[in-house]
C-alpha cells in the first residue's frame, strides 16, 4: 500500500520530519517501508512558462507560434498544437533535453519550417490524468520558471508500506490510521476531522434488506443534484500520489475516502438501482453479473450480492456492476458503505481472482462502526467541492452488527517481565492513550480496547503488550543472556546416523552431495518409469506435472545424471532426504514419512581386461558395505525380489538386511544396476549403480557392539587357492568351503580373481582367494598348510569343481 | 680378477670413478661394482682367507680401508649430487605452476555445512536439534500456530496442498516443529529444527519454492525480549564470525506476540553497500514472544511458562557468506557448482 507524505500531513502536523524520517519511525515502530519515492519526479525538470505572445503559424492553420518565457530572461519559441493555448497563460513548458514519461526525450526542432525550442504540456503527456484535448492551463500565480511539481503542490513522495506487515491492522489501510500511528510516536496531536453527517431532508430513503450473514451493516444514503466531471487539483493530485488515476469527481471522492479511512464503499447511479429497495443476498447457483471491468462474473452460493430488488448491482465487498455504474449523465447517487464478512470476501475474491482495494480492505475485519463515519466523509468532502447537492433522506442504516470494543486487564508487572523493559505504569498509559485506548489506572490497568482494533487484532492482554513494546522502543530493549542448569543436550540418533552417512560419502567415498526437490516431475517420472506409483499429489502444483511428491529420492538423482554426464565422466551423488508412502497413511491423515540415502554412481563402463570387481555395481557395494559396517556388523546381501522399482536393473539388485532391536528382518539398502532400457531412457550411456539406504531401518538396528578382537599373538600362514567350480555356484559358497576346510583356522578370505575362458572350460568359472589362517594357540606350521589344501580338494568336488594346481 | 699388488690402483681407480658418477644411477651401479657380492671389494675380501698366514694381516687390513674409503666416498658423492639438484630447484628449476593431481574427495551441500554449524552453536548453547515432516497437517502448519482457517496470513504463505479439503500440506514453515516439540517436551527446554519448506511461487534467481529454514524455540520460566535479542545476537556473531548489531522491529507472525522482525547490522559494509541496499540493515529473520494460544495449542500454561521463537532462512546465509547470485543452484545439482563447497 502507498502512503502519501502531503496526504499524511492534511492529518497531522508532520514539521521537523522529512518522508525518509517519517518511514524510518513507521518501520521502527508500526510497519515496515519497503520504500520511499518521490511522486511523479519528471515533474521536477517540467517548468512554470508564460506565454508572451502567441501567433498563427504561417504554413499551418492548426498550428500556434508561442513566445514563452521560462525565466531565463530569453523568450523560447515554441510550436504548439493546441486549440486552448493562448497568451497570458500559465503553462508546464518542457524544455529541450527534458525527459518525459515514457522515454520520450524533447529536441530542438522544425516544424513546417518553423524552431520549436521545447513543448507546452497537456495533463496527459505528464501521466496527470487522461484529457488531452488542449494544454495544462496552470493557476495564474503560479512562479514562472520554476518546476511545475511545486508551483502546483505536487511536491510529495510515497511511502510504499509492506501489505503483509499490516494483514492485522485493518485501521492502518487509510492514511488516517497511520497518522494515529505517527502522533502516537511523535507524542503529536492529530488535526480533527468531522465524521458526523450533515443534516439531511425528511424523505424516506432507500429500503435495505439483508438476507445474509455475510453482511453485518449496510449504510446506504441518497445523494441529490450532483455534477459529474473532473475532480479539483488536491483531489487529483493526492490520488495521483498513492498511485490512483483520477477518473471522475464523484468516483474519485469515494477512492479518496477509502484511502483516507481504510472503509471501502460504492456509488450507484440512484436512477438505475434502490428503486424497488436494496437486497443484500447470497448468490443464486447459475447466477452472473457483468462486474465494473466488463468481466462477466458467473457465481457460486458463497458469493454474495447486492441487488436492486432482485437484480444483483455489484459483488459485494469486491467489485460493482457495469450497468449501475455512474455515467457522465448520473445526477443523483446511492451511497453505499457497508460492513461485509471478511472470509467470505476473500473467499470470492481468490476464486475468481479479483483483488480489489476494496476486496484487500474488507478481508482484514474492517470496524463496523466505520461506515456511518465514512458516509458522513464522503458527503462532507463532495461537499466541499460542490456546495450544493442534497441529502434528500436520512441514511437507511441496517444490519444485526455490535460494537466489537472490548475491556481488557494489563497487569504491569507482566508486561515488564515478558519485555524485559521497565517501563512504569503511567508511560503505559500514556503511550497506549495515544492509541485511543482508554486506560483505567490499577494494578491491573483496566484497558478498553477502540473498535477499530478489536475486531480481530487486540484481544489478549499480550496484544497490549505488544502495543506498548513497539511504541516504547524495540531498539531500547537490552539484551539479556538465558541462564539455566547445565545438563547434556540428548543426542539425536538419526542426526548421529546422517552426519556419519555423509561424512564417508563425502570423504573417502568422494561421492557429492545434492539437494534435490521434493517433486517428482512427470517427466523424469516417465523416464524412470515410475507411472504407476501412487504419490501424494499437490492439488495446486507449481507448474504442469509437478503434482507428485516423491516416494524416493532415487529418481530425482537419476535424473540429474545426463546433464553432469556431459561435464564430467566420474558422477557420484548421494543425498539424504524424505519420501512419502500414501498407502500408508495415520490416522490422522498423514502420509508415512521415510528416510533414506540415495546414491547414484555412473562411470564409463570398464574394459573387458578390468578386474572382476571394477564395475560400479561392485564399487557402490563396497561403499554401501562400509556405510552399514558403521552400523552392524551382522548384514547379510541376498537376491532382491522381483516387486523392485522399474529402475532396477531385473538381473543386477540385491538387498542387505539384518535383524532389527525388535527381531524383525530390516532391509537395510537396496543395491541395483540401472536398467539399460530406463538408462536409454535417461539418455545416459554410462555404468551405472544406484543403492538406497534406509534410515529408518538402521535406526532400527539393535547397538552396534563392540568392533575390538583381539590382535593375533603368533603369526599366521597366507595360502593362495584357485577353485574350478560350475557357473551357478556362488561365491559365499566358495567362502563357506572354504571356511569349513580351515576348521576354525580362517581368518581372512579375500578374492583377488575371477576367471572365465579356455583354460577351465566352458560353463565353469575359477575363482582365486587369498586366505589366511591362523590359530590362537600356536604357531602354524607348512604342515598345517598342507593339511588345509588337501580339505579343501574335497570341499571343492564337494562343489562339483576342482582345487587348481599350477 | 683385482689382487692384492693393485690395492693402490684399485682404489685410484675406484675413488675416481665414484667422484665423477653423473647420478644416483651410476653410484648405484659402482656400488654393486665394488661393494656387493661379487663385487671387486667383495671378492678381495673373500681371498683372504686362502693367502698365507703372514700375508693375511696386511691384505686384510688394505682391503678393508679400500671398502671404508669406497664406502665414504660413495656417501659424499651422493651428498655432492643431492645438494647440487636441491641448488638447481631452488634456482628455479621447479615449475609452481604445473597443475596439481586432482583432489580426492567428495562434498558436502553448503546448506548441510551451514546447517551443522547453526546446529553445533546452538547445541552448545543447551539446545535439541528436532526433525519433524515435510508433509504436514494443516494443523502444525497453521491452525496450531493461531492461524485458522479463514484467516489472511496464509494468503501470504503460498501454501502447496496435498488434498481439496485442505487437511495436508507441504509444510510452509519450520514452525509446525514448535508444536511437535510442545507435544513431547516438557518445559523448560530450548530446541532448533532445521529443515525443508516449500512455497508455491515461480522460481527466480532471489526466489525458490523449495529451500531451507531454521526455527527456534525456547520456553521457560520468565523467558523475556532481552533474551531473544541476546539469543539472535549471540548466534549472529557466531555464524558471521564478528559482532553483529541487530535490531528488532514490530512484525506480524500469528504464532508470537509480540511479533518482531529482525534486521542483522550488513556483514559486508560500514556505510551501505548493494547487499543491504544501503541502509546497513539487512532483514533476517522473523521472531517473537510465543503467543498465549500456541503455548496451549502444545498444552503448555502461559501463566506459568514463557518463551521466544524464531525462524529464519538458511539459503540466503549461504548466499551471503558465498555471495551466491543465483539461488537456484542450491536445488539444482550441477556438480560444477557443488563441488566448489
Amino acid at each position: 500500500m502507498l502512503l502519501s507524505y502531503r496526504w499524511l500531513e492534511r492529518h497531522i502536523d508532520l514539521t521537523g520530519t522529512d518522508a525518509e524520517e517519517v518511514a524510518r519511525l513507521l518501520t521502527l515502530h508500526t510497519a515496515e517501508v519497503e520504500g520511499v519515492e518521490r511522486v511523479l519526479p519528471h515533474l521536477d525538470d517540467v517548468v512554470v512558462g508564460f506565454v508572451v505572445e502567441r501567433q498563427k503559424h504561417p504554413d499551418a492553420d492548426k498550428l500556434s507560434l508561442c513566445r514563452v518565457d521560462v525565466g531565463t530572461g530569453e523568450n523560447l519559441s515554441i510550436v504548439c498544437g493546441a486549440p486552448n493555448v493562448d497568451a497570458g497563460q500559465k503553462v508546464a513548458v518542457a524544455r529541450v533535453g527534458t525527459v518525459l514519461p515514457g522515454d520520450f526525450k524533447i529536441k530542438k526542432s522544425k516544424i513546417r519550417g518553423q524552431e520549436s525550442h521545447g513543448m507546452i504540456c497537456s495533463v496527459r503527456e505528464l501521466e496527470l490524468g487522461d484529457e488531452h484535448d488542449g494544454i495544462w492551463v496552470l493557476a495564474e500565480d503560479a512562479e514562472v520558471g520554476t518546476p511545475v511539481s511545486g508551483a502546483v503542490g505536487l511536491l510529495d513522495w510515497a511511502l510504499e508500506i509492506d501489505n503483509k506487515a499490516i494483514t492485522h491492522r485493518p485501521d492502518l489501510w487509510g492514511h488516517r490510521g497511520m497518522a494515529r500511528e505517527l502522533a502516537a510516536i511523535l507524542d503529536r496531536e492529530l488535526h480533527p476531522l468531522d465524521l458526523t453527517l450533515p443534516e439531511t431532508g425528511g424523505a424516506a430513503g432507500a429500503p435495505v434488506r439483508i438476507e445474509t450473514e455475510g453482511c453485518t451493516r449496510y449504510v446506504a444514503l441518497e445523494v441529490g443534484n450532483v455534477r459529474t466531471g473532473g475532480s479539483p487539483p488536491w483531489l487529483r493530485h493526492l490520488l495521483l500520489s498513492v498511485g490512483q488515476r483520477p477518473i471522475e469527481l464523484t468516483v474519485d471522492v469515494s477512492n479518496f475516502v477509502m484511502l483516507d479511512l481504510g472503509q471501502p464503499n460504492h456509488l450507484f447511479d440512484r436512477a438505475r438501482v434502490g428503486g424497488e429497495g436494496i437486497v443484500v443476498r447470497d448468490a443464486r447457483a447459475g447466477e452472473s453479473l457483468t462486474t465494473l471491468d466488463g468481466m462477466e462474473r458467473k457465481l457460486e452460493t458463497a458469493d454474495m450480492l447486492i441487488c436492486s430488488g432482485d437484480e444483483p448491482v455489484a459483488l459485494a465487498g469486491v467489485m460493482g456492476g457495469e450497468a449501475s455504474m455512474v455515467a457522465d449523465e448520473t445526477t443523483a447517487l446511492l451511497l453505499e458503505v457497508a460492513s461485509f464478512h471478511a472470509a467470505t470476501v476473500r473467499r470470492t475474491s481468490a476464486r475468481l481472482g479479483l483483488r480489489t482495494d476494496a476486496s484487500a480492505r474488507f478481508e482484514k475485519s474492517l470496524d463496523p462502526n466505520l461506515p456511518i463515519q465514512a458516509a458522513a466523509h464522503l458527503v462532507r468532502t463532495l461537499a466541499a467541492i460542490q456546495p450544493d447537492i442534497e441529502l434528500p433522506s436520512p441514511p437507511t442504516d441496517a444490519g444485526p452488527w455490535t460494537d466489537p470494543s472490548v475491556e481488557l486487564e494489563l497487569r504491569p508487572e507482566r508486561l515488564r517481565k515478558l519485555l524485559g523493559a521497565p517501563i512504569e505504569d503511567t508511560e503505559i498509559a500514556r503511550m497506549l492513550g495515544k492509541l485511543d485506548f482508554v486506560v483505567v489506572p490499577g494494578d491491573p490497568l483496566r484497558v478498553r480496547v477502540p473498535s477499530f482494533r478489536a475486531t480481530k487484532d487486540v484481544s489478549i492482554e499480550e496484544d497490549l503488550i505488544e502495543e506498548v513494546g513497539r511504541l516504547y522502543g524495540l531498539t531500547r530493549i537490552a539484551e539479556a543472556e538465558l541462564t539455566a542448569a547445565v545438563r547434556p543436550v540428548p543426542r539425536d540418533a538419526r542426526r548421529d546416523a546422517v552426519r556419519a552417512i555423509q561424512d564417508r560419502l563425502a570423504g573417502g567415498a568422494r561421492f557429492h552431495e545434492v539437494l534435490t526437490y521434493s517433486f517428482l516431475p512427470e517427466e523424469l517420472c516417465t523416464e524412470v518409469g515410475a507411472e504407476s506409483e501412487t504419490c501424494v499429489e499437490v492439488v495446486n502444483p507449481v507448474s504442469e506435472g509437478w503434482q507428485r511428491v516423491r516416494r524416493s529420492v532415487v529418481p530425482s538423482l537419476l535424473g540429474l545424471l545426463q546433464r553432469n554426464l556431459r561435464n564430467t565422466d566420474d558422477v557420484r551423488l548421494f543425498e539424504v532426504g524424505k519420501g512419502y508412502l500414501p498407502e500408508h497413511t495415520d490416522e490422522r491423515g498423514q502420509p508415512r514419512e521415510v528416510h533414506e540415502v540415495g546414491m547414484v554412481w555412473a562411470a564409463p563402463a570398464p574394459g573387458k581386461r578390468a578386474r572382476f570387481d571394477a564395475d560400479r555395481l561392485s564399487e557402490l557395494k563396497g561403499v554401501v558395505e562400509e556405510l552399514l559396517a558403521e552400523f552392524t556388523a551382522t548384514f547379510t546381501w541376498s537376491a532382491a525380489s522381483d516387486e523392485r522399482p522399474r529402475w532396477s536393473h531385473p538381473g543386477r539388485r540385491l538387498v542387505a538386511s539384518s535383524p532389527g532391536r525388535d527381531g524383525t528382518q530390516q532391509e537395510l539398502a537396496f543395491l541395483s544396476g540401472l536398467d539399460p532400457r530406463i538408462a536409454r531412457s535417461l539418455g545416459v550411456a554410462a555404468d551405472v549403480a544406484v543403492a538406497r539406504l534406509s534410515i529408518d531401518a538402521l535406526l532400527a538396528l539393535p547397538d552396534r557392539g563392540s568392533r575390538y578382537t583381539s590382535l593375533p599373538k603368533f603369526p599366521g600362514v597366507k595360502i593362495d587357492v584357485a577353485l574350478a567350480v560350475p557357473e551357478e555356484r556362488r561365491a559365499a559358497e566358495l567362502v563357506h568351503a572354504i571356511e569349513r576346510a580351515g576348521k576354525g583356522l580362517v581368518a581372512d578370505v579375500e578374492l583377488f580373481d575371477l576367471y572365465r575362458g579356455e583354460q577351465v572350460g566352458e560353463g565353469r568359472k575359477s575363482l582365486a582367494y587369498h586366505v589366511l589362517l591362523q590359530s590362537e594357540t600356536k604357531t602354524l606350521s607348512d604342515k598345517d598348510g598342507q593339511k588345509f589344501l588337501a580339505r579343501i580338494e574335497q570341499e571343492a568336488e564337494k562343489l562339483g569343481g576342482e582345487l587348481r594346481k599350477e | 680378477m683385482a689382487s692384492f699388488d693393485d690395492l693402490e690402483r684399485l682404489r685410484e681407480e675406484g675413488l675416481t670413478r665414484v667422484r665423477e658418477a653423473a647420478g644416483g644411477e651410476a653410484l648405484r651401479a659402482l656400488e654393486r661394482e665394488y661393494l656387493e657380492k661379487g663385487g671387486v671389494v667383495t671378492s678381495l675380501l673373500a681371498e683372504i682367507p686362502k693367502l698365507e698366514p703372514t700375508a693375511r694381516r696386511d691384505a686384510g687390513i688394505g682391503a678393508n680401508r679400500l671398502k671404508g674409503e669406497i664406502e665414504g666416498a660413495l656417501a659424499a658423492r651422493r651428498e655432492e649430487l643431492l645438494e647440487a639438484e636441491l641448488a638447481r630447484e631452488a634456482g628455479g628449476a621447479f615449475d609452481a605452476t604445473l597443475p596439481a593431481a586432482p583432489s580426492q574427495r567428495g562434498s558436502l551441500h553448503p546448506i548441510t555445512q551451514v546447517t551443522r554449524e547453526v546446529e553445533e552453536i546452538f547445541t552448545a548453547m543447551g539446545y535439541r536439534v528436532l526433525d519433524g515432516p515435510e508433509v504436514e497437517l494443516d494443523f502444525y502448519n497453521f491452525q496450531a500456530l493461531n492461524i485458522p482457517a479463514d484467516h489472511p496470513a496464509r494468503e501470504h504463505q503460498d501454501t502447496f496442498w496435498c488434498d481439496e479439503e485442505q487437511n495436508l500440506v507441504l509444510r510452509t514453515q519450520t514452525s509446525p516443529v514448535q508444536i511437535r516439540a510442545m507435544e513431547t517436551l516438557e518445559p523448560p527446554f530450548r530446541v532448533i529444527a532445521p529443515g525443508r519448506v516449500f512455497r508455491n511461487e515461480a522460481c527466480d534467481a532471489t526466489h525458490e519454492h523449495t529451500f531451507h529454514q531454521v526455527e527456534g524455540l525456547v520456553v521457560g520460566e520468565d523467558v523475556n525480549v532481552g533474551h531473544l535479542i541476546g539469543t539472535l545476537k549471540g548466534f549472529l556473531g557466531e555464524i558471521f564470525r564478528r559482532e553483529t548489531d541487530v535490531r528488532l522491529r514490530p512484525g506480524f507472525f500469528p504464532f508470537v506476540e509480540p511479533g518482531f522482525e529482525v534486521d542483522v547490522r550488513c556483514p559486508f559494509c560500514e556505510s551501505g553497500c548493494r547487499v543491504c541496499s544501503d541502509t546497513t540493515w539487512i532483514e533476517y529473520c522473523g521472531c517473537g514472544m510465543v503467543h498465549p494460544h500456541v503455548l496451549r495449542a502444545g498444552g503448555i500454561d502461559p501463566e506459568r511458562w514463557s518463551g521466544f521463537a524464531f525462524g529464519m532462512g538458511l539459503d540466503r546465509l549461504v548466499m551471503m557468506r558465498h555471495r551466491i547470485d543465483d539461488i537456484r543452484h542450491f536445488m539444482g545439482g550441477d556438480l560444477r557448482f557443488l563441488t566448489q563447497f
